[in-house]
């Protein structure tokens, strides 16, 4: 059993290195998996009940709460979310320009792009006023918790009413500022930065592709790594 | 040792992953009269509101509101002692209509209609907002929104207000309309602080002149 | 076309003029403007005073385009860039002569760095890269921000990104600035630097048009009109208790 975490390690070992050579911030991305320990606990002991395979390691009152299969299925569980994160936080690493001209170079119309982009650029300020809202209504002695569920509904509006009111002038604040610069003045814009295709990057795409095709073709006809391991 | 209303016990504060922004900081504010804190942008004076306010808490040090360490108080519980105005209105209003703004957090807590009623129409004519209380709130101008934003926090029946600039933005006749309801506050028993970096509007008060410069504070009296 | 002479007497047109200009919002709505007239010549700063919600936005949005293109309402008389009537040209075109810059600095910025922010303007009008380029570097030198090519806006100071907001702006390369109430949002030092930016347009020719409801704002301008019940009167700058008392209302 104990085979598919060692695969898991050799693709998330990859996935760091690759991670770390294009620019993915490492550091970032650790500090944000540490928030998932808890999640892992978690599903080592659901595993762990629901596991009926596995001699059990640990009991409470007669109950198993941890088995060797469990504790073995949650550290699968967490190597692959941790993959996933490691390659995501690639992608992450672009500014939200590159990704917008990357997406206006792919013959996307660049209205949608610049939504795309107005989107991630206003995203964290959103977030920071409603907290900022949050903070106020509680200020005024209101504690969300202590609301009983029918309540807490009504209180929900008052909340979204100052937040709404903020999205809808910054929106109109944003569009007004950006027909000043004449946007949208021609149905084509030229663009000051350009991303280029280097040899490097077409080295990466076919790498990829056929990396893919490798474990595609290793797992379904030769059915490594199941059986052989 | 007997606390002070707002006391600060050698508090430093950083934000995330940058330098502390106060060092060491002890302050003592009683619970009437007029305060100042003013200084350069950046010199930290709105973080030691926040620091006050619970809003936010210290790296190290303490800080009191009335005897208790804020780092025990929720935020409900600081705010039923001091009233905090944040700098923009907008984000201090809830209600889309001037009168169901004063009258709805109280009502959560309890209390006769017809007494909520008169709370909400003494606070309208403290505020100058007579004209203004059938309309939706959505057509105040900016200084009428900021009045209303104090209305409401008055509606919860503080006895300390910690304003963060509330002259930003505003005309001269709306300051002098805020200096006047300043002190009809602060004559019928309020204190406050405020936070700001204009002086001629501070002029305007007597109290205590806090001047924050790099994380430190110089005292004179105004 | 009005055509003035100077005193060497060579025929110029007036970058700005504005001819019985009445506006309301809708169609039995007070007149929020109610008859104004008025010329900006080149090289001058004209400061426009008033209180909040005397209508001095919308006298901005007149201005430049932005009513009755963008906000809609009942616009009657004529507003005139270089002698042409601003209602009836291309909005585009328009903000290639006349640039705003409003009061937030927060909602005119968008760009992850100043660079792309700059460059924004002059990317719309289909420039190419090099003529782009050029005109980043004279923005930033003119507001003084060369420093901050790379940086980002969101970590400016509130009177560094009115400065980036203003070069965005200049990017359009606009014979006419107007500021909407630029300075409000703003601290001292940063209302220092934007002043002196202005100054350094007012050197450049540039037709300046201050829209303020904060008299400390009036020392750097060559006329000072207040406005009032949608209507402009001229004051003497010099005589600021004048303008005091118009505030207060006598």
């Amino acid at each position: 059993m104990i085979q598919h975490v060692y695969v898991l390690l050799f693709f998330l070992i990859i996935s760091i290195v690759l991670s770390a050579l294009f620019y993915g911030s490492l550091l970032k991305t650790i500090k944000a998996l540490r928030r998932l320990w808890y999640v892992f606990i978690v599903m080592v002991i659901i595993q762990s009940i629901f596991n009926r395979a596995g001699s059990p390691l640990f009991s409470v009152w007669g109950f198993t709460v941890l088995t060797d299969a469990g504790l073995i299925k949650g550290s699968e569980f967490l190597l692959r979310i941790s993959v996933i994160i490691f390659s995501a936080s690639i992608a992450a690493s672009s500014d939200h320009r590159e990704v917008v001209q990357g997406l206006v170079q792919l013959k996307i119309p660049y209205e949608i792009a610049f939504m795309v982009s107005v989107g991630i650029r206003f995203l964290p300020l959103l977030r920071s006023e409603f907290v900022d809202v949050m903070t106020a209504i509680q200020l005024r002695g209101v504690d969300i918790e202590k609301i009983p569920f029918k309540k807490r509904l009504k209180i929900y509006s008052y909340i979204f009413t100052p937040i709404m009111a903020g999205a809808i002038k910054k929106a109109r604040d944003l569009s007004t500022a950006m027909e000043a610069r004449a946007f949208r003045a021609y149905p084509e814009r030229t663009s000051y930065l350009v991303l280029k295709l280097v040899p490097k990057d077409y080295i990466v795409m076919v790498i990829t592709l056929v990396f893919t095709a490798a474990v595609f073709i290793l797992y379904y006809v030769f059915g490594f790594p199941g059986r052989i391991l | 040792m007997q606390l002070a209303f707002l006391e600060a016990d050698k508090v430093s504060f950083a934000y995330d992953g940058m330098d502390e922004v106060i060092s060491g900081l002890d302050l003592s504010i009683g619970g009437r009269g007029f305060t100042a804190i003013m200084g350069p942008n950046g010199s930290g004076k709105t973080t030691i509101g926040k620091l006050m306010m619970g809003i936010l808490k210290p790296s190290s040090g303490r800080v009191f509101i009335d005897g208790d360490d804020t780092r025990t108080l929720s935020l409900g519980q600081a705010g039923s002692k001091i009233g905090y105005l944040f700098q923009n209105p907008q984000f201090q209003i809830f209600s889309q209509n001037v009168m169901d703004e004063l009258v709805f957090i109280p009502r959560l807590k309890g209390g006769d209609e017809s007494s909520l009623k008169r709370k909400a129409i003494r606070l309208i004519r403290l505020l100058h907002l007579e004209d203004k209380k059938d309309m939706p709130v959505f057509n105040l101008s900016y200084g009428e929104k900021q009045r209303l934003a104090i209305a409401g926090i008055l509606a919860c029946g503080p006895r300390y207000l910690i304003l963060d600039e509330p002259t930003t933005g505003l005309d001269m006749v709306r300051k002098d309309m805020l200096i006047s309801i300043l002190k009809k506050l602060l004559d019928e028993g309020m204190g406050m602080t405020v936070i700001t970096h204009d002086r001629r509007f501070v002029n305007n008060f007597s109290g205590r002149l806090l001047n924050m410069r790099e994380g430190r504070i110089a005292e004179t009296v105004i | 076309m009005v055509q003035v002479r100077d005193h060497v007497g060579i025929k110029m047109t007036i970058p700005l003029e504005i001819r019985g200009l009445h506006f309301s919002y809708e169609k039995r709505g007070p007149s929020i403007i109610d008859g104004i007239d008025l010329a900006a010549g080149k090289g001058g700063i004209t400061s426009i005073l008033g209180l909040s919600g005397c209508g001095k936005s919308t006298l901005c949005y007149c201005m430049c385009g932005i009513i009755p293109h963008i906000y809609e309402g009942i616009l009657s008389g004529e507003v005139l860039i270089f002698g042409k009537p601003a209602s009836r040209m291309r909005l585009p075109l328009i903000f290639t002569r006349v640039g705003i810059v409003f009061q937030d600095p927060d909602t005119q910025l968008f760009s992850p760095t100043v660079e792309d922010e700059i460059a924004f303007g002059p990317e719309n009008l289909c420039l190419d890269r090099l003529e782009i380029g050029q005109r980043i570097d004279e923005c930033l030198k003119i507001t003084g921000m060369s420093r901050y090519r790379l940086a980002h806006p969101e970590k400016l100071s509130g009177g560094q990104k009115q400065l980036i907001a203003i070069a965005s702006v200049l990017a359009l390369r606009p014979e006419i600035m107007i500021f909407d109430e630029s300075l409000s949002q703003i601290d001292s030092e940063g209302k220092a630097r934007i002043k002196d930016t202005i100054l350094e347009l007012r050197d450049r020719k540039k037709t300046i048009i201050m829209v303020e409801h904060d008299l400390e704002n009036l020392a750097i301008a060559d006329r000072v009109f207040f406005m009032e019940k949608g209507r402009l009167r001229e004051i003497d700058k010099n005589r600021k208790g004048d303008a005091i008392g118009l505030f207060r209302g006598r």
